[in-house]
């Protein structure tokens, strides 16, 4: 269960890839990378990519700025992901 | 394969309400909830407006739910040099707001819904819809079970998935997305009530400051007090005027910067001890911009409510409220709908009429002070003018009922906390 990095927060595994990039539809712009505060994205090659869902709070930010529908967003699977008694 | 009379996406604030009402009137009704306790995925600086408990359903504030504390005003400060240079103030004779968690909330609400005969099924993510022909007859789970309903009520929250599979929704646009961080500390209530006294607090800083959004881009500082606790609360909208917003930076730095005005720093700082950090998007603006605003909120056998129907509330910021009222009236749609045997969007609609025919949550949605702040960028005077009408004009004209009566007869129509 969960990692110490964000106080008051665990994360349940098995989440599956949950946030993916569709590589063909990204135009490298970056804004992914902008407002996302898990710091799940990086550049490479022009391409984002995801580095890691570790601190993914399932917000969505990424889903909702990219002007390329080039995130593919689903919620983890049922029981998995973060959860706090301090929401 | 489970057949259910009503299938109820998410056990947030709103999904327990509808389901209540449907297993109230006999319907075999299931909720479907992805985390694993009702709330623990919900992450809302949450003081209730009194509003919700006069309007929404009696059993709410009859049921001694889980609230944490009552607000009887709200204070706003403007922060200039760091320093508090002026500070605004209304305090009513009863309660304008409630505190709550929202995973004691939830459950609880959840309970309700369960004691009614709802079932409750936790850690089931909702992947897919079934559709057959023009009609949504169910749900697909993220363990490939078909969940069939006649009818769906689906209060996802903002991001739409099952709406937009359905194919009767959109995702909303950036503009109307604010990412909001959120702090929780360790209080003693002897501090609390030193501090804050019955009131919740906003502040506001010229954008100079680098304490909040730019006015209109997103939220002033939130300070809400509980019983032994500080929630905390800034947001920022992911883009404006078509440009990307460096959200994730400026919303850390906004907090640094606030941290370090004095009365973080000296007053509130030294009492308050962190134990939580947490975030999450949340819609406003929906109901001002048209292409959001006209979206459908019902179709063949399905209805949506609170945040996937666009009900945030413009005014306050504050959804749960609108939650209740469209749950409710969602599930009169749908007994009627089950008894009539007629799920067609055309019978559906009748909630269309019932919810624009609400006191409060048309004006709610479409309420526009809360952007008007944008023009008051430069101009001190106009924003604390604005600010005034924004956070003041709402709360005392919200339900004209609520100005006119005693507040010894008001009593009756809200929780004791």
């Amino acid at each position: 269960m969960g990692k110490k990095a964000i106080p008051g927060v665990e994360w349940v595994p098995g989440t599956g890839d949950f946030i993916k990039i569709v590589e063909e539809s990204c135009n490298g712009c970056g804004d992914c990378v902008k407002v996302c505060l898990a710091k799940c994205f990086g550049l490479r090659q022009e391409k984002a990519y995801v580095k890691s869902l570790d601190n993914c709070f399932e917000c969505a930010a990424c889903w909702f700025i990219c002007s390329e529908n080039a995130i593919e967003f689903s919620w983890p699977k049922g029981g998995t992901g973060f959860r706090t008694e301090f929401g | 394969m489970e057949k259910y009379d009503v299938i109820v996406i998410g056990a947030g604030f709103g999904g327990p309400v509808a389901a209540k009402k449907c297993a109230d009137a006999g319907l075999r009704t299931l909720i479907v909830e992805r985390s694993q306790m009702p709330g623990e995925k919900v992450v809302s600086g949450t003081y209730i407006p009194a509003q919700g408990f006069m309007l929404g359903p009696t059993w709410i504030r009859e049921g001694n739910p889980p609230l944490e504390r009552a607000a009887y005003g709200v204070k706003i400060h403007f922060i200039k040099g760091g320093e508090i240079y002026l500070s605004l103030g209304m305090t009513l004779p009863t309660p304008i707001a409630y505190g709550a968690y929202c995973r004691p909330m939830c459950t609880w609400l959840a309970e309700q819904a369960v004691k009614a005969g709802a079932e409750l099924k936790t850690s089931t993510t909702a992947a897919d819809v079934i559709k057959e022909g023009d009609y949504i007859k169910g749900i697909v789970t993220d363990e490939g079970e078909e969940l069939r309903s006649e009818v769906l009520i689906d209060s996802e929250g903002l991001q739409n998935l099952l709406a937009i599979k359905a194919g009767i929704r959109k995702k909303y646009i950036p503009e109307a997305i604010e990412l909001c961080l959120e702090y929780d500390f360790e209080m003693a209530s002897a501090d609390i009530e030193d501090i804050f006294a019955h009131h919740i607090e906003f502040h506001f800083a010229m954008p100079e400051e680098k304490i909040i959004a730019p006015l209109g881009q997103g939220s002033v500082v939130y300070l809400f007090p509980y019983r032994n606790s500080l929630h905390t609360c800034i947001g920022q909208f992911l883009k404006h005027e078509g440009k990307v917003v460096d959200t994730s930076k400026l919303i850390e730095t906004y907090y640094e910067n606030y941290f370090n005005t004095r009365r973080w720093k000296e007053v509130i700082g030294p009492k308050a001890k962190l134990r939580a950090k947490m975030w999450d998007t949340c819609p406003l603006y929906v109901g001002l911009f048209p292409e959001m605003h006209e979206m459908a909120r019902c179709g063949n056998g399905i209805i949506l409510i609170g945040d996937a129907a666009g009900f945030e509330d413009t005014a306050s910021g504050a959804g749960i409220p609108n939650a209740w009222y469209s749950a409710d009236l969602a599930a009169d749609v749908a007994i009627e709908a089950v008894k009539a045997e007629d799920t067609s969007a055309a019978f559906l609609q009748k909630y269309d009429e019932l919810w624009m025919a609400h006191p409060a949550i048309l004006p709610s949605i479409t309420y526009s002070g809360r952007r008007n702040l944008l023009k008051a960028q430069q101009d001190e005077s106009l924003m604390v003018r604005l600010a005034w009408e924004q956070y003041f004009g709402p709360l005392s004209n919200a339900v004209p009922a609520l100005s006119q009566m005693k507040p010894e007869d008001l009593a009756a129509f809200l929780p004791r906390v």
